[in-house]
Protein backbone atom coordinates (compact mmCIF):
# COMPACT_ATOMS: atom_id res chain seq x y z
CA UNK A 1 0.00 0.00 0.00
CA UNK A 2 1.60 3.35 -0.59
CA UNK A 3 1.71 5.71 1.63
CA UNK A 4 -0.65 8.31 1.05
CA UNK A 5 -3.30 5.98 0.74
CA UNK A 6 -2.68 4.29 4.41
CA UNK A 7 -2.04 8.31 5.50
CA UNK A 8 -5.73 9.22 4.03
CA UNK A 9 -7.05 6.45 5.84
CA UNK A 10 -6.23 7.25 9.05
CA UNK A 11 -6.18 11.13 8.99
CA UNK A 12 -7.56 14.62 7.46
CA UNK A 13 -4.68 17.04 7.77
CA UNK A 14 -0.92 16.60 7.47
CA UNK A 15 1.74 18.77 7.90
CA UNK A 16 4.75 18.34 6.18
CA UNK A 17 7.58 19.74 9.22
CA UNK A 18 11.44 20.41 8.11
CA UNK A 19 14.15 19.75 10.48
CA UNK A 20 15.65 22.84 8.55
CA UNK A 21 15.58 24.92 5.25
CA UNK A 22 16.36 23.18 1.91
CA UNK A 23 15.59 19.24 3.95
CA UNK A 24 13.37 18.54 1.32
CA UNK A 25 9.37 19.40 2.01
CA UNK A 26 8.48 20.57 -1.06
CA UNK A 27 10.39 17.41 -2.54
CA UNK A 28 8.06 15.21 0.09
CA UNK A 29 5.24 17.09 -0.79
CA UNK A 30 5.33 16.50 -4.79
CA UNK A 31 5.82 12.64 -3.74
CA UNK A 32 2.58 13.30 -1.80
CA UNK A 33 0.77 14.79 -4.24
CA UNK A 34 1.97 12.22 -7.53
CA UNK A 35 0.54 9.68 -5.14
CA UNK A 36 -2.64 11.17 -4.81
CA UNK A 37 -3.05 11.45 -8.28
CA UNK A 38 -2.27 7.71 -8.96
CA UNK A 39 -5.11 7.29 -6.41
CA UNK A 40 -7.45 9.65 -7.49
CA UNK A 41 -7.53 11.38 -4.30
CA UNK A 42 -8.59 14.97 -3.91
CA UNK A 43 -6.01 17.03 -2.24
CA UNK A 44 -6.27 20.54 -0.64
CA UNK A 45 -2.90 22.28 -0.47
CA UNK A 46 -1.33 24.73 1.59
CA UNK A 47 1.55 26.00 2.97
CA UNK A 48 3.28 28.09 5.82
CA UNK A 49 5.51 29.77 3.54
CA UNK A 50 5.56 29.76 0.30
CA UNK A 51 6.40 26.77 -2.23
CA UNK A 52 6.75 26.37 -5.75
CA UNK A 53 8.98 29.37 -6.71
CA UNK A 54 11.80 28.68 -8.83
CA UNK A 55 14.59 30.00 -6.67
CA UNK A 56 15.12 30.19 -2.78
CA UNK A 57 14.14 33.75 -1.18
CA UNK A 58 17.40 32.78 0.97
CA UNK A 59 20.03 30.70 -0.29
CA UNK A 60 18.96 31.52 -4.20
CA UNK A 61 19.20 27.73 -5.20
CA UNK A 62 16.61 26.29 -7.09
CA UNK A 63 13.83 25.20 -5.72
CA UNK A 64 10.88 22.22 -6.83
CA UNK A 65 8.30 23.37 -8.10
CA UNK A 66 4.99 22.08 -7.58
CA UNK A 67 2.42 21.00 -9.85
CA UNK A 68 -1.60 20.49 -9.20
CA UNK A 69 -3.80 17.98 -10.76
CA UNK A 70 -7.13 19.30 -11.57
CA UNK A 71 -9.71 19.29 -8.62
CA UNK A 72 -6.92 20.11 -6.40
CA UNK A 73 -7.63 22.36 -3.40
CA UNK A 74 -5.45 25.16 -2.66
CA UNK A 75 -4.55 28.32 -1.18
CA UNK A 76 -3.17 30.94 -3.11
CA UNK A 77 -1.99 34.61 -2.03
CA UNK A 78 -3.59 37.86 -4.53
CA UNK A 79 0.26 38.32 -5.47
CA UNK A 80 1.06 34.84 -6.23
CA UNK A 81 -1.89 34.22 -8.28
CA UNK A 82 -1.42 35.52 -11.40
CA UNK A 83 2.00 33.63 -11.49
CA UNK A 84 0.49 30.40 -11.36
CA UNK A 85 0.66 28.46 -14.71
CA UNK A 86 -2.48 26.31 -14.04
CA UNK A 87 -5.81 27.45 -14.88
CA UNK A 88 -7.56 28.74 -11.16
CA UNK A 89 -10.66 29.03 -10.43
CA UNK A 90 -11.24 31.46 -7.39
CA UNK A 91 -14.02 29.36 -4.79
CA UNK A 92 -13.60 32.19 -2.16
CA UNK A 93 -11.66 35.17 -0.70
CA UNK A 94 -10.68 34.46 2.92
CA UNK A 95 -10.19 37.29 5.34
CA UNK A 96 -6.72 35.87 6.10
CA UNK A 97 -4.09 38.75 5.14
CA UNK A 98 -0.24 37.65 4.20
CA UNK A 99 2.57 39.34 3.25
CA UNK A 100 1.48 38.32 -0.14
CA UNK A 101 -1.75 39.52 -0.16
CA UNK A 102 -4.89 38.01 0.70
CA UNK A 103 -5.56 34.43 0.64
CA UNK A 104 -7.57 32.67 -1.87
CA UNK A 105 -9.05 29.44 -1.60
CA UNK A 106 -9.10 27.64 -5.49
CA UNK A 107 -9.88 24.77 -7.28
CA UNK A 108 -7.23 23.22 -9.98
CA UNK A 109 -9.43 23.99 -13.34
CA UNK A 110 -6.58 23.28 -15.27
CA UNK A 111 -3.50 21.20 -14.13
CA UNK A 112 -0.33 22.99 -14.03
CA UNK A 113 2.40 24.29 -11.62
CA UNK A 114 1.07 26.52 -9.20
CA UNK A 115 2.94 28.85 -6.55
CA UNK A 116 1.43 27.84 -3.42
CA UNK A 117 1.10 29.78 -0.03
CA UNK A 118 -1.17 30.24 3.42
CA UNK A 119 -1.57 32.11 6.41
CA UNK A 120 1.26 32.62 8.36
CA UNK A 121 -0.32 32.27 11.46
CA UNK A 122 -1.05 28.66 13.20
CA UNK A 123 -4.65 29.37 13.95
CA UNK A 124 -6.22 30.81 10.63
CA UNK A 125 -4.62 27.35 9.27
CA UNK A 126 -6.73 25.38 11.44
CA UNK A 127 -9.60 27.50 10.21
CA UNK A 128 -8.71 27.26 6.65
CA UNK A 129 -7.95 23.57 6.50
CA UNK A 130 -11.43 23.05 7.72
CA UNK A 131 -13.05 24.97 4.80
CA UNK A 132 -10.84 23.33 2.42
CA UNK A 133 -11.75 19.81 3.49
CA UNK A 134 -15.64 21.51 3.48
CA UNK A 135 -14.83 22.41 -0.13
CA UNK A 136 -13.72 18.70 -0.61
CA UNK A 137 -10.72 18.51 -0.15
CA UNK A 138 -9.96 14.20 0.76
CA UNK A 139 -6.76 15.25 2.89
CA UNK A 140 -5.22 18.60 3.18
CA UNK A 141 -1.61 18.39 3.24
CA UNK A 142 0.76 21.70 4.95
CA UNK A 143 3.91 22.08 3.58
CA UNK A 144 6.14 23.86 6.41
CA UNK A 145 8.63 26.58 5.75
CA UNK A 146 12.25 26.59 7.04
CA UNK A 147 12.45 24.83 10.55
CA UNK A 148 9.01 26.41 11.73
CA UNK A 149 8.16 23.11 13.39
CA UNK A 150 4.82 24.33 15.66
CA UNK A 151 2.68 23.35 12.66
CA UNK A 152 3.11 20.01 14.03
CA UNK A 153 1.07 20.72 17.11
CA UNK A 154 -2.17 18.08 17.18
CA UNK A 155 -4.62 21.23 16.96
CA UNK A 156 -3.28 21.62 13.40
CA UNK A 157 -2.03 18.38 12.12
CA UNK A 158 -3.58 14.98 12.54
CA UNK A 159 -0.22 13.75 11.25
CA UNK A 160 2.83 15.13 10.47
CA UNK A 161 5.60 14.00 8.17
CA UNK A 162 9.27 14.76 9.11
CA UNK A 163 11.75 15.67 6.21
CA UNK A 164 15.49 16.00 7.16
CA UNK A 165 18.34 16.00 5.04
CA UNK A 166 22.15 16.58 4.83
CA UNK A 167 21.63 19.83 4.97
CA UNK A 168 21.74 19.71 8.86
CA UNK A 169 25.17 18.70 8.92
CA UNK A 170 27.91 17.89 7.57
CA UNK A 171 28.04 14.23 9.82
CA UNK A 172 25.69 12.22 8.88
CA UNK A 173 25.36 10.79 12.74
CA UNK A 174 24.72 14.44 13.49
CA UNK A 175 21.57 14.54 11.08
CA UNK A 176 20.42 11.32 12.52
CA UNK A 177 20.85 12.27 16.00
CA UNK A 178 19.50 15.61 15.57
CA UNK A 179 16.34 13.73 13.81
CA UNK A 180 15.69 11.47 16.37
CA UNK A 181 16.20 13.97 19.08
CA UNK A 182 12.83 15.78 17.37
CA UNK A 183 10.95 12.39 17.35
CA UNK A 184 11.69 11.74 20.56
CA UNK A 185 10.32 14.90 21.69
CA UNK A 186 7.50 14.14 19.37
CA UNK A 187 7.11 10.83 21.36
CA UNK A 188 6.91 12.21 24.58
CA UNK A 189 5.09 10.16 27.48
CA UNK A 190 0.98 11.25 27.59
CA UNK A 191 -0.05 12.39 30.67
CA UNK A 192 -2.36 9.22 31.85
CA UNK A 193 -5.85 9.15 32.48
CA UNK A 194 -6.69 10.29 35.82
CA UNK A 195 -7.77 12.45 38.30
CA UNK A 196 -4.82 14.72 37.41
CA UNK A 197 -5.04 14.49 33.61
CA UNK A 198 -8.55 15.93 34.66
CA UNK A 199 -7.77 18.62 36.72
CA UNK A 200 -5.07 19.86 34.27
CA UNK A 201 -7.20 19.44 31.05
CA UNK A 202 -10.17 21.05 32.94
CA UNK A 203 -7.83 24.53 33.49
CA UNK A 204 -5.59 24.22 30.60
CA UNK A 205 -7.84 26.60 28.44
CA UNK A 206 -6.68 29.54 30.54
CA UNK A 207 -3.45 29.40 29.27
CA UNK A 208 -1.85 30.26 32.57
CA UNK A 209 0.63 28.80 34.54
CA UNK A 210 -0.29 26.67 37.44
CA UNK A 211 0.41 24.00 39.56
CA UNK A 212 -1.14 20.95 41.30
CA UNK A 213 -1.18 20.94 44.59
CA UNK A 214 -2.91 18.28 47.03
CA UNK A 215 -5.16 17.86 43.56
CA UNK A 216 -6.38 20.97 43.09
CA UNK A 217 -4.95 23.97 40.46
CA UNK A 218 -3.48 26.76 42.05
CA UNK A 219 -3.40 29.52 39.13
CA UNK A 220 -0.05 31.33 39.62
CA UNK A 221 0.22 35.20 39.41
CA UNK A 222 2.44 35.33 36.05
CA UNK A 223 2.24 36.20 32.86
CA UNK A 224 4.63 33.67 31.10
CA UNK A 225 6.31 30.74 31.87
CA UNK A 226 9.42 32.15 30.15
CA UNK A 227 11.98 33.62 32.29
CA UNK A 228 9.88 32.51 35.49
CA UNK A 229 11.83 29.91 37.10
CA UNK A 230 12.77 31.72 40.44
CA UNK A 231 8.60 32.48 40.34
CA UNK A 232 8.34 28.68 39.66
CA UNK A 233 10.84 27.71 42.25
CA UNK A 234 9.01 29.54 45.21
CA UNK A 235 5.83 28.23 44.18
CA UNK A 236 6.90 24.88 44.21
CA UNK A 237 6.38 23.19 47.60
CA UNK A 238 6.42 19.69 48.89
CA UNK A 239 3.08 19.25 47.92
CA UNK A 240 3.19 20.08 44.57
CA UNK A 241 2.96 17.17 42.11
CA UNK A 242 2.49 18.46 38.80
CA UNK A 243 3.49 22.21 37.08
CA UNK A 244 1.19 22.65 33.74
CA UNK A 245 2.82 25.49 31.64
CA UNK A 246 0.91 26.25 28.88
CA UNK A 247 3.63 28.49 26.42
CA UNK A 248 7.10 27.57 25.19
CA UNK A 249 9.16 25.93 27.62
CA UNK A 250 13.07 27.01 27.15
CA UNK A 251 15.58 26.27 29.71
CA UNK A 252 14.50 29.94 31.48
CA UNK A 253 11.72 27.71 32.75
CA UNK A 254 13.61 25.61 34.76
CA UNK A 255 16.71 26.95 34.96
CA UNK A 256 16.34 28.55 38.41
CA UNK A 257 14.68 25.28 39.78
CA UNK A 258 16.04 23.72 42.88
CA UNK A 259 17.17 20.60 41.63
CA UNK A 260 15.33 18.81 44.56
CA UNK A 261 12.25 20.20 43.58
CA UNK A 262 12.85 19.79 39.97
CA UNK A 263 12.65 15.58 41.09
CA UNK A 264 9.74 15.69 42.49
CA UNK A 265 7.73 17.24 40.46
CA UNK A 266 5.96 16.57 36.57
CA UNK A 267 5.60 18.85 34.04
CA UNK A 268 2.85 19.02 32.15
CA UNK A 269 2.73 20.75 28.37
CA UNK A 270 -0.21 20.98 25.82
CA UNK A 271 2.10 19.13 23.10
CA UNK A 272 5.60 19.19 22.27
CA UNK A 273 5.86 21.67 19.76
CA UNK A 274 5.99 23.71 23.18
CA UNK A 275 9.55 22.34 23.53
CA UNK A 276 12.47 24.89 22.26
CA UNK A 277 15.24 23.17 24.11
CA UNK A 278 18.36 21.63 22.48
CA UNK A 279 19.53 18.24 22.63
CA UNK A 280 22.43 18.28 25.14
CA UNK A 281 20.77 20.36 27.33
CA UNK A 282 17.99 18.64 27.15
CA UNK A 283 20.10 15.47 28.29
CA UNK A 284 21.24 17.63 31.10
CA UNK A 285 17.87 18.61 32.88
CA UNK A 286 16.93 15.00 32.44
CA UNK A 287 19.61 13.58 33.85
CA UNK A 288 18.82 16.33 36.76
CA UNK A 289 15.54 14.90 37.13
CA UNK A 290 13.45 16.89 35.48
CA UNK A 291 10.12 15.19 33.86
CA UNK A 292 7.76 16.32 31.20
CA UNK A 293 4.46 14.76 29.96
CA UNK A 294 2.14 16.03 27.43
CA UNK A 295 -1.74 16.36 27.14
CA UNK A 296 -1.36 15.18 23.64
CA UNK A 297 1.59 13.72 21.80
CA UNK A 298 2.46 14.39 17.80
CA UNK A 299 2.10 11.34 15.24
CA UNK A 300 4.89 10.99 13.08
CA UNK A 301 3.51 8.84 10.25
CA UNK A 302 6.68 9.18 7.96
CA UNK A 303 10.02 10.82 7.74
CA UNK A 304 11.84 11.42 4.49
CA UNK A 305 15.46 12.20 3.95
CA UNK A 306 17.38 14.59 1.40
CA UNK A 307 20.87 13.47 1.11
CA UNK A 308 21.82 16.28 -0.73
CA UNK A 309 23.17 19.29 0.72
CA UNK A 310 22.46 22.53 -1.45
CA UNK A 311 26.23 23.28 -0.21
CA UNK A 312 27.53 21.10 -1.78
CA UNK A 313 28.36 17.70 -0.40
CA UNK A 314 26.03 14.81 -0.35
CA UNK A 315 25.46 11.00 1.66
CA UNK A 316 25.25 7.85 0.22
CA UNK A 317 21.54 7.43 -0.69
CA UNK A 318 21.24 4.23 0.75
CA UNK A 319 23.36 4.82 4.07
CA UNK A 320 21.81 7.59 5.10
CA UNK A 321 17.96 6.20 4.97
CA UNK A 322 19.25 3.25 6.70
CA UNK A 323 21.13 4.98 9.51
CA UNK A 324 17.76 7.27 9.90
CA UNK A 325 15.63 3.92 9.79
CA UNK A 326 18.19 2.39 13.04
CA UNK A 327 17.67 5.47 14.89
CA UNK A 328 13.62 5.47 14.87
CA UNK A 329 12.72 1.38 13.53
CA UNK A 330 9.30 1.78 14.08
CA UNK A 331 8.69 4.67 11.40
CA UNK A 332 8.93 4.47 7.64
CA UNK A 333 11.75 6.15 6.07
CA UNK A 334 11.83 7.16 2.63
CA UNK A 335 14.70 8.60 0.93
CA UNK A 336 12.43 11.32 -1.49
CA UNK A 337 15.36 11.60 -3.66
CA UNK A 338 14.82 8.09 -5.08
CA UNK A 339 11.80 7.56 -4.84
CA UNK B 1 13.36 55.64 -34.76
CA UNK B 2 16.32 57.27 -36.04
CA UNK B 3 18.99 55.67 -36.83
CA UNK B 4 21.77 55.45 -34.43
CA UNK B 5 25.32 54.76 -33.91
CA UNK B 6 25.17 52.25 -30.85
CA UNK B 7 25.50 48.49 -31.57
CA UNK B 8 22.10 48.21 -30.46
CA UNK B 9 20.19 50.79 -30.28
CA UNK B 10 17.03 49.67 -29.26
CA UNK B 11 16.38 49.02 -25.32
CA UNK B 12 15.00 45.58 -25.24
CA UNK B 13 13.34 44.79 -21.94
CA UNK B 14 13.04 41.33 -22.21
CA UNK B 15 16.75 41.27 -22.53
CA UNK B 16 18.16 43.63 -20.62
CA UNK B 17 21.48 43.54 -20.05
CA UNK B 18 24.01 46.27 -18.20
CA UNK B 19 24.89 49.15 -19.86
CA UNK B 20 28.77 51.10 -19.82
CA UNK B 21 29.85 52.84 -22.91
CA UNK B 22 26.99 52.30 -25.54
CA UNK B 23 23.72 50.43 -24.80
CA UNK B 24 24.31 46.46 -24.47
CA UNK B 25 27.41 46.09 -24.42
CA UNK B 26 27.30 44.11 -20.87
CA UNK B 27 30.31 46.18 -19.36
CA UNK B 28 30.62 45.48 -15.89
CA UNK B 29 32.63 45.79 -12.53
CA UNK B 30 33.39 43.07 -10.14
CA UNK B 31 35.57 42.99 -7.05
CA UNK B 32 36.50 40.36 -5.26
CA UNK B 33 39.62 38.69 -3.00
CA UNK B 34 41.23 35.34 -3.21
CA UNK B 35 43.02 33.38 -0.93
CA UNK B 36 46.16 33.52 -3.24
CA UNK B 37 49.58 35.34 -3.37
CA UNK B 38 49.82 38.29 -5.73
CA UNK B 39 51.24 37.70 -8.79
CA UNK B 40 50.60 36.82 -12.58
CA UNK B 41 49.05 33.62 -11.92
CA UNK B 42 46.61 34.99 -9.03
CA UNK B 43 45.45 37.86 -12.01
CA UNK B 44 45.02 34.70 -14.15
CA UNK B 45 43.12 32.97 -11.53
CA UNK B 46 40.70 35.98 -11.18
CA UNK B 47 40.10 36.32 -15.04
CA UNK B 48 39.46 32.63 -15.49
CA UNK B 49 36.72 32.85 -12.45
CA UNK B 50 35.14 36.39 -14.06
CA UNK B 51 34.66 34.56 -17.11
CA UNK B 52 32.65 31.39 -14.98
CA UNK B 53 30.87 34.15 -14.00
CA UNK B 54 29.80 35.47 -17.27
CA UNK B 55 32.19 38.08 -18.09
CA UNK B 56 33.57 38.14 -21.26
CA UNK B 57 37.18 39.58 -22.20
CA UNK B 58 37.78 40.22 -18.41
CA UNK B 59 40.61 42.56 -17.70
CA UNK B 60 42.36 42.51 -14.27
CA UNK B 61 42.03 46.64 -13.76
CA UNK B 62 43.24 46.67 -10.31
CA UNK B 63 45.17 43.79 -8.23
CA UNK B 64 46.53 44.35 -4.72
CA UNK B 65 48.08 42.02 -1.96
CA UNK B 66 45.45 42.71 0.83
CA UNK B 67 47.85 40.67 3.49
CA UNK B 68 50.28 37.58 2.44
CA UNK B 69 48.56 34.81 0.32
CA UNK B 70 45.53 37.15 -0.10
CA UNK B 71 44.72 39.80 -2.94
CA UNK B 72 42.29 41.89 -3.97
CA UNK B 73 40.76 42.38 -7.37
CA UNK B 74 38.79 44.74 -9.64
CA UNK B 75 37.81 43.22 -12.99
CA UNK B 76 35.90 44.45 -15.86
CA UNK B 77 34.12 42.25 -18.34
CA UNK B 78 31.46 41.91 -20.37
CA UNK B 79 28.17 40.50 -18.69
CA UNK B 80 26.79 37.74 -21.48
CA UNK B 81 23.25 36.98 -19.30
CA UNK B 82 20.59 39.15 -19.78
CA UNK B 83 17.39 39.47 -17.55
CA UNK B 84 13.96 39.26 -18.93
CA UNK B 85 12.60 42.59 -16.96
CA UNK B 86 8.74 42.30 -17.99
CA UNK B 87 7.96 39.28 -16.00
CA UNK B 88 9.59 40.59 -12.99
CA UNK B 89 7.31 40.78 -10.05
CA UNK B 90 8.39 41.73 -6.52
CA UNK B 91 6.33 41.18 -3.57
CA UNK B 92 5.37 44.90 -1.59
CA UNK B 93 3.83 45.57 1.25
CA UNK B 94 -0.12 46.76 0.26
CA UNK B 95 -0.81 49.88 1.81
CA UNK B 96 -0.95 53.33 1.85
CA UNK B 97 1.71 55.02 3.00
CA UNK B 98 0.54 58.00 5.84
CA UNK B 99 2.87 60.17 7.11
CA UNK B 100 3.53 61.18 10.61
CA UNK B 101 0.57 63.76 10.95
CA UNK B 102 -1.92 61.35 9.35
CA UNK B 103 -0.67 58.26 11.39
CA UNK B 104 -1.94 60.15 14.13
CA UNK B 105 -4.65 61.25 12.95
CA UNK B 106 -5.92 57.39 11.54
CA UNK B 107 -5.44 56.38 15.20
CA UNK B 108 -7.39 58.98 17.08
CA UNK B 109 -10.47 58.14 14.35
CA UNK B 110 -10.39 54.75 13.75
CA UNK B 111 -8.23 53.06 16.90
CA UNK B 112 -9.54 55.16 19.50
CA UNK B 113 -6.36 54.14 22.45
CA UNK B 114 -2.90 54.20 22.19
CA UNK B 115 -1.06 51.70 20.03
CA UNK B 116 1.92 49.71 21.91
CA UNK B 117 5.14 48.97 19.21
CA UNK B 118 7.84 47.00 21.37
CA UNK B 119 11.04 46.65 19.35
CA UNK B 120 14.70 45.26 19.84
CA UNK B 121 17.48 43.79 17.56
CA UNK B 122 17.42 40.22 18.73
CA UNK B 123 19.48 37.37 18.83
CA UNK B 124 23.07 37.92 18.25
CA UNK B 125 22.89 40.98 16.48
CA UNK B 126 24.50 43.75 17.72
CA UNK B 127 23.47 46.45 15.57
CA UNK B 128 20.55 49.39 16.66
CA UNK B 129 21.26 51.25 13.20
CA UNK B 130 17.69 50.03 11.87
CA UNK B 131 15.53 49.77 14.83
CA UNK B 132 17.09 53.13 16.09
CA UNK B 133 16.25 54.00 12.40
CA UNK B 134 12.60 53.35 12.68
CA UNK B 135 11.79 53.64 16.46
CA UNK B 136 14.14 56.50 17.73
CA UNK B 137 12.63 59.67 18.13
CA UNK B 138 15.19 61.67 15.77
CA UNK B 139 14.72 59.38 13.05
CA UNK B 140 16.81 58.60 9.72
CA UNK B 141 17.34 60.76 7.19
CA UNK B 142 14.61 63.17 7.66
CA UNK B 143 12.09 60.41 8.76
CA UNK B 144 10.87 60.69 12.77
CA UNK B 145 10.75 57.52 14.45
CA UNK B 146 8.17 55.79 15.99
CA UNK B 147 8.79 57.40 19.50
CA UNK B 148 7.48 60.62 18.09
CA UNK B 149 4.14 59.69 16.55
CA UNK B 150 1.44 61.00 18.51
CA UNK B 151 -0.37 57.97 20.06
CA UNK B 152 1.94 55.50 19.92
CA UNK B 153 3.41 54.51 22.25
CA UNK B 154 7.22 53.17 21.37
CA UNK B 155 9.86 51.08 23.20
CA UNK B 156 12.78 50.17 21.95
CA UNK B 157 15.24 47.26 23.47
CA UNK B 158 18.21 47.95 21.84
CA UNK B 159 20.50 44.72 20.30
CA UNK B 160 21.06 41.52 21.50
CA UNK B 161 18.04 40.96 23.15
CA UNK B 162 16.51 37.16 23.46
CA UNK B 163 13.61 36.62 21.59
CA UNK B 164 12.32 35.36 24.85
CA UNK B 165 13.07 38.85 26.77
CA UNK B 166 11.17 40.67 24.07
CA UNK B 167 8.40 38.40 23.93
CA UNK B 168 8.20 38.90 27.74
CA UNK B 169 8.42 41.84 27.62
CA UNK B 170 5.83 42.45 24.54
CA UNK B 171 2.81 40.28 27.07
CA UNK B 172 3.61 42.74 29.83
CA UNK B 173 2.63 46.21 28.53
CA UNK B 174 -0.07 44.30 25.93
CA UNK B 175 1.82 45.28 23.14
CA UNK B 176 -0.11 45.57 19.48
CA UNK B 177 3.18 45.06 17.24
CA UNK B 178 7.07 43.46 17.74
CA UNK B 179 9.43 45.20 15.33
CA UNK B 180 12.31 42.29 14.92
CA UNK B 181 15.69 44.11 13.49
CA UNK B 182 18.42 42.09 11.95
CA UNK B 183 21.21 44.08 10.44
CA UNK B 184 23.98 41.96 10.55
CA UNK B 185 24.70 38.55 10.33
CA UNK B 186 26.61 35.88 8.93
CA UNK B 187 25.63 32.52 7.23
CA UNK B 188 22.33 32.80 7.40
CA UNK B 189 22.00 32.90 11.76
CA UNK B 190 19.24 35.56 11.48
CA UNK B 191 16.95 32.94 9.43
CA UNK B 192 16.74 30.56 12.31
CA UNK B 193 16.51 33.65 14.73
CA UNK B 194 13.72 34.87 12.73
CA UNK B 195 11.79 31.87 13.22
CA UNK B 196 12.84 31.25 16.59
CA UNK B 197 10.71 34.27 17.13
CA UNK B 198 7.55 33.27 15.37
CA UNK B 199 7.54 29.55 17.02
CA UNK B 200 7.90 30.90 20.40
CA UNK B 201 5.38 33.19 19.90
CA UNK B 202 2.63 30.72 18.37
CA UNK B 203 3.94 28.53 21.32
CA UNK B 204 2.80 31.23 23.67
CA UNK B 205 -0.40 31.32 22.41
CA UNK B 206 0.80 35.11 21.01
CA UNK B 207 0.97 35.08 17.33
CA UNK B 208 -2.38 35.87 16.29
CA UNK B 209 -2.90 38.61 19.00
CA UNK B 210 0.15 41.35 18.11
CA UNK B 211 1.31 42.14 14.52
CA UNK B 212 4.88 40.78 13.43
CA UNK B 213 7.13 42.64 11.57
CA UNK B 214 11.01 42.42 10.59
CA UNK B 215 13.41 44.80 9.21
CA UNK B 216 16.73 44.65 8.29
CA UNK B 217 18.74 45.12 5.03
CA UNK B 218 18.28 41.12 3.77
CA UNK B 219 14.73 41.36 5.09
CA UNK B 220 12.05 41.26 2.06
CA UNK B 221 8.41 41.05 1.77
CA UNK B 222 8.62 37.85 0.26
CA UNK B 223 11.08 36.17 2.94
CA UNK B 224 8.94 37.72 6.02
CA UNK B 225 5.74 35.29 4.29
CA UNK B 226 8.76 32.50 4.37
CA UNK B 227 9.61 33.69 8.07
CA UNK B 228 6.23 34.09 9.34
CA UNK B 229 5.98 37.44 9.64
CA UNK B 230 3.33 39.32 8.52
CA UNK B 231 5.21 42.43 6.89
CA UNK B 232 9.38 42.68 5.95
CA UNK B 233 10.31 46.13 5.75
CA UNK B 234 14.16 46.18 3.84
CA UNK B 235 16.44 49.66 2.94
CA UNK B 236 14.79 52.82 2.12
CA UNK B 237 11.54 51.92 4.55
CA UNK B 238 11.10 54.47 6.95
CA UNK B 239 8.74 54.66 10.53
CA UNK B 240 5.91 56.19 8.31
CA UNK B 241 5.67 52.62 6.21
CA UNK B 242 5.86 50.48 9.06
CA UNK B 243 3.64 52.73 11.06
CA UNK B 244 1.33 53.04 8.45
CA UNK B 245 1.60 49.02 7.69
CA UNK B 246 0.97 47.96 11.89
CA UNK B 247 -1.89 50.52 12.21
CA UNK B 248 -3.84 49.46 8.80
CA UNK B 249 -3.61 46.28 10.16
CA UNK B 250 -4.90 47.04 13.87
CA UNK B 251 -8.17 48.07 11.69
CA UNK B 252 -8.04 44.69 9.26
CA UNK B 253 -7.64 42.67 12.13
CA UNK B 254 -10.27 44.15 14.31
CA UNK B 255 -7.95 44.49 17.20
CA UNK B 256 -9.58 47.86 17.49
Amino acid sequence: MCLLERLAENYKRISIVGMAKNAGKTTALNYLIEEAMDEGLTLGITSTGRDGEGTDVVTGTEKPRVYLDTDTIVSVPKQLYELADAGLEILEETPYGTALGQILLCRVADAGYVQVAGPVINTQHIQMCEEMLALGADLVLIDGAIDRKTIAAPDISDAIILSTGAVLSRKLDRVVEGTAYTVELYSLPVLEDGMERDIIREHAESDRVFIVKNGKAVTLNITTGLGSGKLLDNAIDEEVTHVFVPGAFTQSVVADIDRRKLKATTFVLKDPTKIFIDKATWGRLRKSGLTVKVLENITVAAITVNPTSPAGYSFDHGEMASAMQKAVPDIPVIDVMMA
Amino acid sequence: MAECNTAVAQIDLTKVKPYGDTLNDGMTEVAFTLPVPYGDEANEAAKILAKKMGLDEPNVVYAKEMTKEYTFFVVYGKCQHTVDYTTIKVAKVEVDVMDRLECAEYIKENIKRPVVIVGASTGTDAHTVGIDAIMNMKGFHGHFGLERYEGIEAYNYGSQVPNEDLIAHAKELNADAILVSQTVTQKDIHIQNLTNMVELLEAEGMRDKVILVCGGPRISHELAQELGYDAGFGQHKYAEDVASFVLTEIVNRGMV
